[in-house]
């Protein structure tokens, strides 16, 4: 086998969980330099590896735990991975990055990715040790939270493994269900579900194998510069308030998504805030494995259960969407997606959606409404058990939304069947096509255009194509640092964007790229994944938001963006300007001559 | 003539209020006001010649960014004080 770049093992594990065989397939090193790690090489592998139309929840579906080159440095945030595939909920392609030892681990398996195919027949845990794959029955752990699954399987495996696991919820294939470890999750776009189809239960991972460095005094230099950097005042928001400091600020701002999106301020949004919450309830800091910004904020409940990890995403959804203004409902609400494994943007999104239809009357839940945290919670058991309601919102909004028909797909909040994360999009315009053009839906992690709408450059009340680029900049970015991978919280701290970067890079792995090189890369890999949705029967009519944001203004009373209007065509005129910015056709069709060109084909 | 200063995130930390007026006509001597009223948020999101820090945004009514420090500012205006990285 050829020699593989520094920062590479130059392979990846390809395991049949049908067939419990497991092959090793070669990486090109122009491939490794071309789509980097992370998400960037995980879509090449899934071009590889994925039929065209397949069923995400077939046997034959692959999903993917993919390294990157960075991963085991000493470079502050890079213990990250992604979890890729086709996602059950949009069918389209998913990566949910996650950050724990379980990428350390993982990468010293030997192998910069790990596809796995086929399904076990009973509950499994796949091993990955340096050696290859062995099947170990996961008979016990079934019907656990992720955390305890990982618990009872290291009790039996021995020491040094890494579990990602999944709870109930992936078990009874909840299409937003998580992968996790740790505490951390995969959260977004159900490869749980993916890994429950397969009755994967969990994927241990344990090795010695380490990747050599480039230049390692230089790299060692850099990351201690780096990590001194990471505590300034760029990252004290984080560190001090965590992303839940963003509540109050987009509440004043009122583009704060409030009642499945029905207006953009809420009420109750003092009491949630980590300002308040800070004085009523113990709190305690973590961070990521290898991260030297630590942004986690972990609140304590007033009756002594476990912590609870609150971020801004998970506060908004299972807070203001839900109309709740209780910290307590919110932070068990939180703490029962993490036991179950469900994302919160989805898990919130969708019981907010289905508050709207029972208060309507397309809904027989007469427990059901805005505002009450015992039905959030209520409602988050059935969905994990597929029980009553929750069978029908265990598959999204958009799901629902068909299956109960009436106008309710007009508000179901998805784009592409990712719910909304919470930025409203009527009054953030460029973030709205940042959600529509996403190639893995409605995201804020793939599509950073509410830095747009935050900039006097710009009107986010009234976005035209001058929004295009920068939003398109937006996208590009997080593009690199999803296959570096890097955190998003570093690109407060990162002065020379390309430019720092492409050092880093260069110091692991002496690739010698450019800052234009890795320009040319982002383009590829937003390219090459909006090509796989093309091949899994993408169209342009669903680069789109749902009707509500395109047809209702916001309420007049909804704060200074009372009114705001984001009309269906310009929306459109955003979608086709950024279309043919990134030299697509204008419906979004990419040319032959450009996937040559960027050597994705 | 008076105008409304809301803090957020780290300012507000800082400060140890929420809120308060400061007198100023435009934007540079909001801030310079500002700075004065609460030494403690130079360094932080203020430089300490009237302008915001990097890393921050000032807001007016909650509608438009401005950063030309000759915003002309009115009685019963309000400024928002934020920061710049809306990440979530
Ligand atoms: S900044 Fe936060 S999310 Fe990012 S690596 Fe550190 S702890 Fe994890």
């Amino acid at each position: 086998m050829p020699t593989a770049p520094p920062g590479y093992h130059g392979r990846y594990l390809r395991v049949d969980l049908s067939a419990r065989s497991a092959a090793v397939v070669s990486i090109p090193a122009d491939v490794l330099r071309r789509y980097i790690g992370g998400s960037g090489l995980g879509t090449w592998i899934l071009l590889q590896e994925t039929a065209d139309g397949i069923d995400p929840l077939s046997a034959a579906a692959p999903v993917l735990f993919v390294f990157s080159p960075l991963v085991g440095s000493p470079l502050t945030t890079s213990a990250k991975f992604a979890v890729m595939g086709k996602s059950p909920l949009t069918e389209r392609i998913n990566d949910s990055l996650s950050s724990s030892h379980f990428a350390i681990a993982g990468k010293k398996t030997g192998y910069d990715a790990l596809l796995i195919v086929g399904a076990a027949e009973e509950p499994t845990c796949l091993v990955i040790e340096p050696h290859g794959a062995s099947f170990e029955s996961a008979e016990e752990a079934w019907g656990k939270s992720s955390r305890d699954a990982a618990s009872i399987l290291a009790d039996r495996l021995g020491k040094g493994f890494r579990f990602a696991a999944i709870g109930p919820a992936g078990e009874n294939l909840v299409r937003y269900a998580t992968v996790s470890h740790d505490g951390r999750h995969a959260g977004r776009g159900g490869m749980g579900a993916v890994l429950g189809s397969k009755k994967l239960k969990a994927v241990a991972v344990r090795g010695d194998r380490a990747t050599p460095y480039h230049d390692l005094d230089g790299l060692l230099a850099l990351s201690k510069s780096l990590s001194q950097k990471s505590f300034g005042p760029a990252t004290a928001k984080y560190r001090e308030l965590g992303t839940a400091g963003n509540l109050l600020a987009f509440n004043r701002l009122a583009v704060l998504p409030t009642r499945n999106f029905q207006t953009s301020s809420f009420d109750g949004a003092a009491a949630l805030a980590p300002e308040a919450m800070t004085l009523t309830h113990e709190r305690t800091r973590a961070s990521c494995a290898a991260c030297t910004i630590g942004c986690e904020h972990i609140y304590h409940r007033h009756d002594n259960a476990s912590g609870v990890r609150m971020e801004y995403e998970n506060l908004f959804a299972l807070g203001p969407l839900c109309g709740i203004d209780d910290p307590e409902a919110v932070l068990t609400a939180s703490a029962l997606c993490d036991e179950l494994g469900m994302d919160t943007i989805s898990a919130g999104g969708t019981i907010a959606f289905a508050m709207e239809c029972a208060e309507r009357g397309y809904l027989d839940v007469p427990t059901l409404r805005f505002g009450s945290g015992e039905a959030v919670l209520e409602t988050l058991e059935q969905i994990g058990a597929r029980r009553d309601v929750g069978d029908l919102l265990a598959d999204g909004s958009r799901i629902a939304a068909e299956r109960i028909g009436h106008d309710t797909a007009d508000f179901a909040p998805h784009v592409k069947g990712l719910e909304l994360p919470g930025y409203e999009p009527r009054a953030l315009q460029a973030m709205a096509l940042g959600f529509a053009v996403g190639t893995r839906g409605a995201d804020h992690n793939r599509s950073g255009a509410y830095e747009v709408d935050f900039s006097a450059e710009f009107d986010r009340l009234n976005a035209g194509a001058e929004v295009v680029e920068p939003a398109i900049e937006t996208e590009d970015r997080a593009v690199l640092l999803d296959s570096l991978i890097l955190c998003k919280f570093l690109r407060g701290v990162l002065v020379n964007y390309h430019a720092e970067l492409a050092e880093m890079l260069n110091l692991v792995t002496g690739f010698g790229v450019t800052a234009d090189e890795l320009r040319v890369a982002s383009r590829r890999i937003v390219t090459a994944k909006k090509w796989y949705n093309m091949k899994q029967g993408w169209t342009p009519s669903e680069d789109v938001l749902p009707a509500r944001f395109l047809a209702q203004p916001l309420p007049q009373d909804a704060g200074p963006s009372g009114g705001a209007v984001l009309t269906r065509e310009r929306l459109n005129e955003l979608v086709a300007a950024y279309n043919l910015a990134r030299g697509w056709d204008r419906e979004g069709w990419v040319p032959a001559e450009q996937l040559r060109e960027l050597g994705i084909e | 003539m008076p105008v409304h200063v809301e803090l957020f995130g780290i300012p507000r930390q800082r400060a140890g209020l929420k809120e308060l007026d400061v007198e100023a006509n435009n934007l540079r001597s909001l801030f310079v006001e500002l700075g004065r009223a609460i030494p403690q948020l130079v360094g932080v999101c203020l430089e300490d010649d009237g302008q915001l820090k990097p890393g921050y945004l000032a807001n007016l009514n909650g509608r438009a960014f401005v950063t030309d420090t000759e915003t002309r500012l009115d009685d019963g205006d309000s400024i928002l004080i934020l920061s710049a990285d809306a990440g979530g």
